[in-house]
């Protein structure tokens, strides 16, 4: 029993000296001079890479991440503005929408960055409210081992006749996801393909990588899932092929933003000069994703955007309704 | 004297009590009140919501189902495996004790992926049986609600073998020699005693795992939108993102509402608890029940099975871990040591390691040392509103951990006191969703220490603390340690209430495995997990000879 509680008594000390030590490091970074703070649903391995590159050219900016899903990120900013305002300064995620119901509540800060001119004018917000920081499609990949890439559908309006050979993500925790639903559902003017692929068996899963893992497991002969995901794969030797739906791509621009309440505003505008610039954007391009600037050119073996038809994107609508469409979605294809 | 005395115990209960206040009570009152509002007016809008559409009847009902079949799955499961390995002469016993506890280490969700990986419609296993059968599908389904009982069976057995092997170890073998002096066969002997004696262990880690599997999401969420088969948990989670919050919160309070309905039911099985006291001072180490004939038969079966369940889904996990990417043919040109490196560098993934140790070892060691003193009052000294204590104590075992860490950020997030950010925040979540794993396991344990040895210490004159020191913990102890190593390995790869509550410094292993996984970077998250079994196997053998051998897994 004394040998016991000598060792909860080291243990106790051991753990305090960790805690302390802990808290130390904690105060000595909150200390240090500029430090910017990202949410992010860009995938961790690019975001860290990404905000290294930023920190080599900018030693006296420390970049902080926190990196989840849409949803994930989504409550976590609900939950912050609850408790005192949102700790972020800076946001980059996939799910466009949210920036529009960000900008209603005015919790962003207008910047217009002198590389935002080198931008498309419907890749940014007017008032430079949010910026568009990379571009990433919503296509149809295939596992041509699965299916010869002639065989399988072209086009959007075919994907639900695969049936159970289908998967795609679920928006009610992926933002890309979600969007796309938007548009096709404001395209339409009703649900009728998302009862069609629920009535041929279309599978659900969580989110785009996973689709494009469920694909390159060969569990599925086609997906609907992000083309630079695919892309990384296929790089990585994956028996996997991109079709581009004839009755157009969805084209999620993933924006990047300031919250107002930065405590470093020079540092978030470093920042998002940073990702607009050529030098961000061909690091982007090294990673397959599609560039939102005319003057960098798109991965190898991607189209350039001009080339690709894209279905219109309803931010608005889908920002006022997102709720009803969450839970219409649930309601038509997972129940 | 006599006053001084009860006013000790009084004061400890009391700081006790404060303690499940503000850890569990004031933030799950939280939950239930805004399940009440909405647009900031009292409403019964949510649950209007809740009982008018049959979808979310049939996630209550899918729950009761599911959960009902994984505990009565892992009590038969459990009792049977702690009795091989405690009580017979079954070969190598020690070794496959270590190797079952193994897959509870596992991220519940992990434990999916691994499962997915190996029966999945292009697992391991598919491909070797298309090799041989010549079909094209596998004659199984992972994603269907048998395959949710299945994992969730394999996941949470841990909760009735180790509550049950403790209970057989401490058990007076002098009841069992009488038995057999009397002239009773060894079916008897067992059916009649000793069944009986480890029944309180037997349903307390039945009720352990079916309110496990109630709560569970990672795994339902993993097997069971492919199937549209949704259970409470999934649904909440679903009302989250849509986002209805009042809907969540009022599906949480029906959830909490049936397993609060469960552990009374166990309250009421455990009146008379006497009747289950087997440590009574001069404990008498039980005989190894020869095995004879069906010794190797047995042996052959159970280490099948711990191959099967153990040493398979963490060989995927590994074999994962060494690809370039999730479904490369299995060739050495596919293979690689990068995701490793990659992790270890990343300054993310070494913080996560850190916070996570810190972390579960807090969490375990404080809801060890709450939980051995609630279970003390309400099953020794029998306190008045202990009984009350023990029931809050196990509350949130039934809460979705989602709904934890909503209900910490609600009640210690705001101003003044915000915790919002820290490590803290983590902790105090960590402490309400383990503290009824502690409760529960020292409950079982205290049981088992009969009254007389505090009496006599008692009428000795001993005080409150002494006698709980030389009396209680020491005769807990194996107890306590087995419960330690319970909350610890969970703990470890917390992942639901983390994903919530982290920021960045704060990070966890649960959180970077879960953002790996996320991200498509399967191989990268095994590489992760895999470390961290690497690590308990480590902390094992290190709590194994600072005990002397007499526990760890």
């Amino acid at each position: 029993m004394k040998k016991f509680l000598r060792q909860l008594k080291l243990t106790l000390i051991v753990a305090g000296g960790v805690i302390a030590l802990n808290a130390a490091v904690v105060f000595a970074q909150a200390k240090s001079a500029s430090e910017v703070l990202l949410y992010t649903s860009v995938p961790q391995a690019l975001a860290t890479q990404f905000a290294d590159a930023f920190m080599k050219k900018r030693p006296d900016i420390k970049v902080e991440i926190y990196r989840a899903g849409s949803t994930e990120v989504g409550a976590k900013l609900a939950a912050e503005r609850e408790v005192g305002g949102i700790r972020a300064d800076l946001l980059w995620l996939a799910d466009a929408p949210v920036y529009y119901d960000l900008r209603r509540r005015g919790e962003l800060l207008a910047y217009i960055s002198p590389e935002a001119k080198s931008i498309p004018a419907d890749l940014k917000d007017g008032k430079g409210f949010f910026t568009a920081g990379r571009l990433i499609n919503m296509i149809i990949a295939v596992n041509t081992q699965v299916m010869p890439v002639k065989d399988a559908p072209k086009s959007w309006k075919e994907f639900p006749d695969l049936g159970k050979r289908a998967v795609m993500g679920n928006p009610l925790y992926s933002g890309s996801n979600f969007v796309t639903v938007a548009a096709f559902v404001k395209r339409d003017g009703n649900w009728g393909w998302f009862e069609r692929a629920r009535a041929k068996g279309v599978a659900i899963v969580r989110g785009n990588s996973e689709a494009a893992d469920a694909l390159a497991g060969k569990e599925f002969g086609i997906a609907m899932t992000l083309d630079y995901i695919i892309a990384g794969l296929i790089k990585k030797g994956a028996p996997l092929a991109i079709v581009w739906p004839a009755d157009g791509a969805i084209s999620v621009p993933s924006p990047v933003a300031i919250i107002k309440g930065t405590k470093n505003p020079n540092g978030s505008k470093a920042f998002v000069d940073f990702v607009l610039s050529r030098e961000g954007q061909e690091f982007l391009v090294k990673q397959e994703v599609i560039p939102v600037r005319g003057d960098v050119p798109p991965p190898k073996g991607q189209p350039s955007a001009s080339k690709i038809k894209f279905l219109p994107i309803p931010y608005e609508w889908a920002a006022e309704n997102a709720a009803d469409i969450r839970e219409k979605f649930e309601k038509t294809m997972l129940h | 004297m006599t006053t001084a005395k009860i006013d000790r115990r009084y004061l400890l209960m009391m700081a006790i009590g404060l303690f499940i206040l503000l850890v569990i009570l004031y933030p799950l009152w939280q939950v239930f009140f805004r399940s009440f509002v909405d647009a900031g007016v009292f409403s019964l809008k949510s649950y209007r919501k809740v009982f008018s559409y049959p979808s979310y009847y049939r996630a209550l009902f899918n729950s009761l189902w599911v959960s009902a079949a994984t505990g009565a799955l892992c009590m038969l499961l459990g009792t049977l495996l702690a009795f091989l390995v405690v009580r017979t002469d079954l070969p190598l016993k020690k070794t496959l004790r270590s190797l079952l506890v193994l897959p509870y280490a596992l991220p519940s969700f992990f434990a999916a992926i691994a499962w997915i990986q190996l029966l999945g419609p292009q697992g391991y296993l598919a491909r070797i049986f298309f090799h041989f059968s010549g079909w094209d599908t596998a004659p199984w389904n992972i994603y269907s609600a048998g395959g949710i009982v299945f994992v969730l069976t394999v996941h949470y057995f841990i909760l009735v073998f180790i509550t049950v092997a403790g209970a057989l170890e401490r058990m007076d073998a002098s009841l069992e020699e009488a038995a057999r002096g009397s002239g009773a066969n060894t079916f008897q002997i067992m059916s009649k005693i000793t069944l009986p004696l480890v029944l309180p262990a037997i349903l307390a880690g039945g009720l352990l795992a079916f309110i496990g599997a109630l709560a569970n999401f990672g795994i339902p969420a993993l097997l069971g939108m492919r199937a549209r088969f949704f259970v409470l948990t999934t649904s909440i989670y679903y009302a989250l993102a849509i986002p209805d919050f009042g809907l969540a919160t009022a599906l949480s309070s029906m959830l909490v509402l049936v397993a609060l309905v469960s552990m009374a039911f166990q309250f009421g099985i455990q009146k008379g608890e006497s009747k289950y006291t087997v440590i009574s001072g001069k404990a008498v180490h039980p005989s190894e029940l020869k095995l004879r004939a069906i010794k190797y038969p047995l042996f052959f079966g159970t280490t099948l099975l711990v191959f099967f369940i153990s040493i398979i889904p963490i060989f995927s996990m590994f074999l994962t871990a060494l690809f370039h990417y999730w479904g490369a043919p299995l060739a050495a040109a596919n293979l690689t040591l990068g995701n490793f490196v990659y992790i270890l560098k990343l300054e993310a993934g070494r913080r996560a390691i850190v916070n996570s140790i810190l972390l579960a070892a807090l969490a375990a060691t404080i809801t060890m040392f709450v939980g051995v003193v609630v279970s003390y009052m309400h099953v020794k000294a029998k306190l008045t509103g202990s009984r009350m204590l023990d029931f809050f104590a196990t509350i949130p075992y039934a809460v979705p951990h989602t709904v934890m860490a909503i209900a910490m950020i609600l009640a210690w997030a705001k101003p003044p006191l915000s915790l919002y950010g820290t490590l803290w925040i983590i902790l105090a979540a960590y402490l309400a969703i383990y503290l009824p794993f502690a409760v529960r396991t020292t409950h079982a344990t205290l049981q088992q220490v009969h009254d007389s040895l505090e009496e006599a210490a008692r009428v000795s004159g001993a005080k409150l603390f002494p006698r709980l020191r030389d009396i209680i913990l020491p005769l807990a102890r194996p107890g306590m340690i087995a419960g330690w190593i319970l909350v610890f390995m969970p703990a470890l790869r917390e992942l639901t209430v983390s994903i919530l509550l982290y920021t960045h410094r704060t990070e966890t292993i649960g959180v970077v495995v879960y953002n790996m996984q996320d991200a498509g970077y399967r191989e990268i998250a095994a590489a992760l997990a895999s470390i961290v079994m690497v690590l308990l196997i480590v902390g094992n053998v290190v709590i194994r000879k600072l005990t002397g051998g007499v526990t760890g897994f």
